[in-house]
């Protein structure tokens, strides 16, 4: 029945024969031993009904014994009376059944098998005097038994072929839906990805495959979608550079230059290589994180040095902008992670806020503990807000909250991307919590040493 | 100084050769593994570039049959697979440096007059390029007998440009020997660039004439504009 060839509706109706076969079986051997017991019990009751007649004729008119064969129909019997034989019928002797008494005494009814070849049932009663003995052919019901027998062996095949037909029919019904999914699912293709398995009745077996089925491609419908979109702003934020070093180049070839001119050019062609190469390594940097080949380190790290860190890396920026860059550090905040790629994301994340404060804003950056006592580090700025139809995305990459605000101010759009990944893979989680014009809060929540 | 190019991209190898011998290197030029690798066991040169992915014999495996061979000369990678194994594979093989493609030039020079320059000591504790001054023990700096006030990276900054005086200095280089970050990070480029002009209007804004200047799309000198 594992045979791998065959398909689940043959071996469904094959199983579904194999019972009924044994049902049949039994039942058919169940009728045949009771139809047996029953017609047998009858035919003592006759043999008994018999000895009794006889009985009473030797009680009450012995000469009549003589008639009993012709009136009674009482054909075979036999009398004997101080062990000498008194009477016994014509048929008695032709059949030979002296030769089955052999217990004189009083006998319960058995079988006795002629040796010319019908069968008889064979009765006797007793008394000190006398012994009556009767018979009675069981000819009539061993055909009824054997007819009965025959029809049932007949009965049985068929029975078991309409049993696999109709298995075979029931469950190709049953698992129709399964064709039908099949089917469906086979028309379903990477452009089509919006359709749906149907689901008849959610609650059964085949519901519950089709609405696992249905939540699959759901996710892989979402997540071909951010390819689309991922390839599409990558393939754009690639074009910009190469669009503005082609015309660029293109232009100072038109009439011939002073060679200051030229390393104007040049200079500008280069700014553009190094923005593509800037874009390239940061979409290597993802793409290597998300394959899971680079390995996070995990140490022990002390937030608030990391912080303080970070921040006097970029204070420069900030004061450019007259912005308050202050730093809130808890000591002994301590997470267990890679310091490289947390310095990275923290970076990430404190470059977006100094981008996104207006001149003369304030950043705040600190450590703590969380109240379940997990390390923490929250950005927080005094920028324009992310609004909350944004903010699911927001750390998607190359998604901007403000289409028109994007190369201009040096970014690649990939910013908040690293440091969501730069926090996930040291195994913590990036809050954002933000209300438009009220600034953001940026919080990094990693996992304790 | 002889140097030989083993790299199989005509135009990144045609660059490379220019480039060097407008430093007054003599070049020599392999396009494959094999060619490569017979010229520098046959010959003698003082530092081998060497690109990782070549056509026929792999840059590990040359790198390999050189050090085998108990060829000495610095080797100096060039990958374009910016995988850390590559890397390990690259310096566990031999290699005394290695640069990631797309590599800007002057960083390349950087790291290949370091190259050259190793084993001998550089004692200067004093640089100086016309009448700005930098004495690195005291921490001080001065321009035409003036003392300036300059930051940590400030100071790390000139420090570094009046090393590679004349010469262009490019971004990743500050990032790797001013901050100590290898990879690039966005940020950073904007650190640099707000820092430098701080530089600028400390030594520079307040007198005639200007020594730091930028060249665009590539990064920073200090001194005489080369023609």
């Amino acid at each position: 029945m594992r045979s791998p060839r065959l398909s689940v509706r043959a071996r469904l109706a094959l199983w579904h024969a194999g019972v009924l076969t044994l049902i049949v079986c039994v039942f058919s051997g169940a009728i045949l031993l009771f139809v047996r017991a029953s017609l047998f019990e009858g035919l003592d009751r006759q043999v008994g009904r018999a000895l009794t007649t006889i009985d009473w004729v030797y009680h009450h008119e012995p000469d009549e014994i003589g008639d009993l064969a012709s009136e009674s129909g009482i054909a075979l019997f036999r009398l004997t009376v101080e062990g000498k034989l008194q009477y016994q019928t014509e048929g008695w002797e032709r059949a030979g059944l002296a030769r089955a008494l052999w217990n004189p005494d009083a006998m319960p009814p058995s079988s006795w098998a002629a040796p010319n070849g019908p069968w008889y049932r064979v009765q006797a009663i007793s008394d000190p005097s006398y012994q009556i003995v009767a018979a009675i052919e069981e000819t009539p019901v061993r055909d009824t038994l054997r007819t009965l027998a025959a029809m049932l062996a007949m009965g049985a095949p068929f029975a078991v072929g309409l049993a696999i037909a109709g298995g075979y029919f029931l469950a190709g019904r049953v698992l129709s839906p399964v064709g039908m999914m099949a089917d469906k699912a086979r028309e379903i293709t990477a452009e089509s990805l919006g359709e749906r398995l149907p689901v008849e009745n959610p609650r059964d077996e085949f519901g519950r495959l089709a609405t696992v089925f249905n939540d699959t491609l759901a996710r892989l419908h979402d997540s071909f979608d951010r390819l689309r979109r991922f390839t599409a702003d990558a393939s754009h934020e690639l074009r910009t550079p190469l669009t503005a070093m082609r015309s660029v180049g293109e232009v100072a070839l038109q009439a011939p230059l002073d060679p200051g001119k030229y390393r104007e050019v040049i200079g500008s062609m280069l700014e553009e290589v190094d923005r593509l190469t800037r874009l390239v390594d940061s979409l290597l940097l993802l793409t290597r994180a998300e394959s899971g080949s680079a390995r996070p380190v995990r140490e022990v790290v002390e937030l608030a040095a990391l912080a303080d860190n970070v921040a006097e890396q970029l204070r420069v920026l900030a004061e450019e902008k007259q912005q308050s860059l202050n730093v809130q550090a808890a000591v002994h905040v301590d997470a267990v992670c890679d310091p490289d790629i947390l310095r990275l994301g923290l970076m990430n994340l404190l470059h977006n806020a100094i981008k996104y404060t207006p001149n003369g804003g304030a950043i705040h950056v600190r450590t703590m503990t969380t109240s379940i006592g997990l390390p923490s580090i929250e950005v927080q700025d005094t920028g324009p807000g992310i609004p909350a139809a944004h903010q699911a995305r927001i750390f998607e990459r190359f998604y901007r909250a403000d289409p028109g605000r994007g190369s201009d101010s040096g970014g690649v759009g990939l910013g908040l991307a690293i440091a969501r990944w730069a926090v996930v893979a040291n195994g913590g989680r990036i809050e954002l919590e933000s209300e438009e014009s009220k600034g953001s809060l940026f919080r990094i929540v990693l996992p304790g040493t | 100084m002889r140097i030989l190019v083993i790299e199989d991209e005509k135009k990144v190898s045609k660059a490379l050769k220019e480039g060097l011998e407008a430093e007054r290197y003599e070049v020599r030029v392999a396009a494959d593994g094999e060619a490569g690798f017979l010229q520098a066991s046959r010959d003698s040169f003082d530092l081998v570039l060497l690109d990782l992915m070549l056509p026929g014999r792999d840059g590990i495996d040359v790198l390999t049959a050189l050090r085998g061979r108990k060829v000495t000369t610095p080797v100096f990678v060039l990958t374009a697979r910016d995988a850390v194994e590559d890397r390990v594979r690259g310096l566990d093989g031999g290699a005394d440096d290695y640069l990631v493609k797309p590599f800007t030039f002057p960083e390349l020079l950087a790291r290949i007059r370091a190259l050259l320059r190793r084993g001998r000591l550089d004692p200067t504790r004093k640089l100086q390029h016309e009448d700005l001054r930098m004495d690195l023990g005291a921490r001080k700096v001065t321009r035409r007998e003036q003392s300036l006030e300059l930051t940590g990276k400030e100071f790390e900054i000139l420090e570094c440009l009046l090393r590679h005086r004349g010469r262009i200095v490019s971004r990743e280089l500050l990032a790797r020997e001013v901050w100590h970050v290898g990879a690039r990070a966005t940020p950073l480029d904007n650190v640099i660039d707000v820092t430098m002009v701080r530089l600028r209007r400390k030594i520079d804004d307040p007198f005639e004439k200007k020594l730091l200047h930028t060249v665009r799309g590539v990064g920073f000198f200090l001194g005489a504009r080369p023609e």
